[in-house]
């Protein structure tokens, strides 16, 4: 399914994989196959240092020696088998029905052609230009400007917009935006995007539980004995904290680190789907100039919209940080095309 | 390494490079013709839909363009015409189908001044689904044309073009528009 294809196989059949990106394509698998890893990795360690953790400060028994060797603790090694487990359920969640988690995480509900006539006319123009089959239309009713596409490969794809794009944007604009998705559904974006989405929000989870079960044990701790020397309870406190902030940082760079060269070049695929670079340009100054708040974003998947839903972010040292390049920057590039 | 071995993989190995090599061409080769037959279809499928809806709409609205029955003949006579071309290979279809393409062009303009055209929910909606489906249709022939372009770059150049010749890969025809079908049609489909 994501396996990188040898030099055997014949590429895959659809338009935009095969004329240009079926590089990106291989890109995203292995992107995703090395995503799962560390995530198996990073909940190995995890689940250790929580366990031994635990074990330091619940189960240590006076007589033994008050420094726990952590190398050797039975509980860590119970705790990350069951963090091994539940990593390898998060995989196959992820991989198998993560388009449908993200949609839902959304609030994206899907639309027949009957309902929405004009954006499934513009849903299945891009897709015949790009040679991919029509994905899934979906809409999310809110008032603010913005869109997504999610699935695990291009064959199985869904393009959410939001109300507000669908009541402000002409029809070449939308065409635009729509363009843009299409081709993070043929350059199989959306699997990897899909995925970090998935297993990013189940790891914020995971260590924000770690951090209050660590408030709660050396609260209670604190009440009793100090006895078991303070260096070495100093160590757990460090350890756990080291991991739990260390997750949700990881997490974020990586959700960080993969969007900005891609929304360049998706922008870019819009207008060769389209022939017209107006559209999107006239979008992405609509999106960027609206003021309306996307109520009720979710954090894990800010990656996917076209428009990173939780902040506006400008020029300049803000920009390192962002997962999307700036709107007049993409707007900037779109006009140097024309 | 002695000289003997070194020649006996020169003549073992090229010839096992060459043909490795001559697989992957094949194979991309195949690949490139896949995609311009399914493109094709793409096109297929909406071409038919545009053929299927055309004798409806020209039914309802020739009581309220009377005046435009040189258009609506020529409409028609094109649809039937493109039609006829669907057996008579590739070219042919191509050639038919764009010549309806500038007869639809020419309609949707007209009707642009029948007020009461608009007006009639029935016609509408069919104009609505028929320049979906000319909009469809431009794009697929865009991918399609794309498409083409890839099989008959491999098809021309060297090395690929060794092994198209010899199993037979042929260059695929454009899909190319006629003159006067390239003015854009102006329709509103909000």
């Amino acid at each position: 399914m994501t396996e990188p294809r040898g030099p055997w196989s014949a590429p895959p059949p659809s338009g935009l994989a095969r004329t240009d990106f079926h590089a990106a394509i291989r890109r995203n698998a292995w992107n995703t196959a090395w995503l799962c890893l560390v995530l198996v990795l990073v909940g190995l360690l995890l689940g250790y240092a929580v366990g031994w953790a635990a074990e330091f400060y619940v189960a240590g028994p006076p007589g033994r020696d008050p420094v726990l060797d952590p190398l050797d603790s039975v509980w860590g090694l119970r705790a990350a088998a069951i963090m091994l487990a539940v990593s390898a359920i998060a995989i196959a969640v992820a991989l198998t029905r993560g388009d449908r988690i993200v949609l839902g995480l959304a609030g994206a509900h899907e639309v027949t052609a009957e309902a929405e006539p004009r954006l499934h006319n513009i849903v299945e123009e891009m897709a015949l230009a790009a040679g991919l089959p029509k994905p899934r239309v979906a809409v999310i009713e809110t008032p603010a400007l913005n869109a997504f596409a999610t699935g695990l490969k291009p064959q199985k794809a869904a393009i959410a917009v939001t109300r507000g794009l669908l009541d402000s944007l002409t029809r070449s604009e939308l065409q635009g935006v729509v363009g843009h998705e299409m081709s993070h559904v043929g350059n199989n974006d959306i699997l990897y995007a899909t995925a970090v989405g998935v297993l990013v929000g189940l790891i914020v989870l995971v260590s924000d539980a770690a951090l209050r079960s660590l408030r709660v044990a050396s609260y209670s701790r604190g009440r009793g004995s100090s006895r078991k020397g303070g260096g070495a309870a100093a160590i757990a406190i460090v350890v756990v904290l080291v991991f739990a902030v260390l997750a949700p940082l990881a997490a974020r760079l990586v959700q960080m680190a993969i969007s900005r060269q891609r929304e360049y070049m998706a922008d870019a695929t819009s207008v060769k789907l389209t022939r017209n670079p107006l559209g999107l340009i006239g979008a992405l100054e609509k999106i960027g100039g609206s003021q309306v708040p996307y109520e009720g974003a979710n954090r894990a998947i800010q990656h996917l919209y076209i428009s990173n839903p939780l902040k506006s972010f400008k020029r300049g040292a803000q920009a390192l940080f962002s997962t999307h390049p700036a709107l007049e920057d993409r707007i900037a590039r779109l006009r140097n095309l024309g | 390494m002695s000289g003997v071995t070194i020649v006996l993989l020169v003549v073992i190995g090229l010839p096992v490079l060459a043909a490795l090599i001559g697989v992957l061409l094949y194979n991309r080769l195949v690949a490139l013709k896949n995609q311009v037959e399914a493109a094709w279809s793409q096109i297929d499928v909406q071409l038919r839909r545009r053929t299927d809806l055309i004798p409806n709409l020209v039914e309802v609205v020739k009581d309220y363009m009377s005046y435009e029955q040189e258009t609506l003949t020529k409409v028609i006579e094109a649809r039937n015409h493109a039609v006829a071309a669907r057996g008579e290979g590739r070219a042919a279809t191509i050639a038919a189908e764009g010549a309806l393409t500038a007869a639809m062009g020419k309609f949707f303009a007209l009707a642009e001044a029948y007020p009461d055209l608009k007006a009639n929910q029935n016609v509408a909606s069919l104009q609505e689904e028929l320049s979906a489906t000319e909009n469809k249709i431009a794009f697929a022939r865009q991918h399609y044309n794309d498409s083409a372009m890839s099989l008959n770059t491999a098809v021309e150049s060297f090395p690929s073009n060794l092994i198209a010749t010899r199993f037979n890969f042929q260059k695929s025809v454009y899909f190319e528009m006629p003159e006067e079908a390239r003015q854009p049609v102006k329709v509103d489909l909000r």
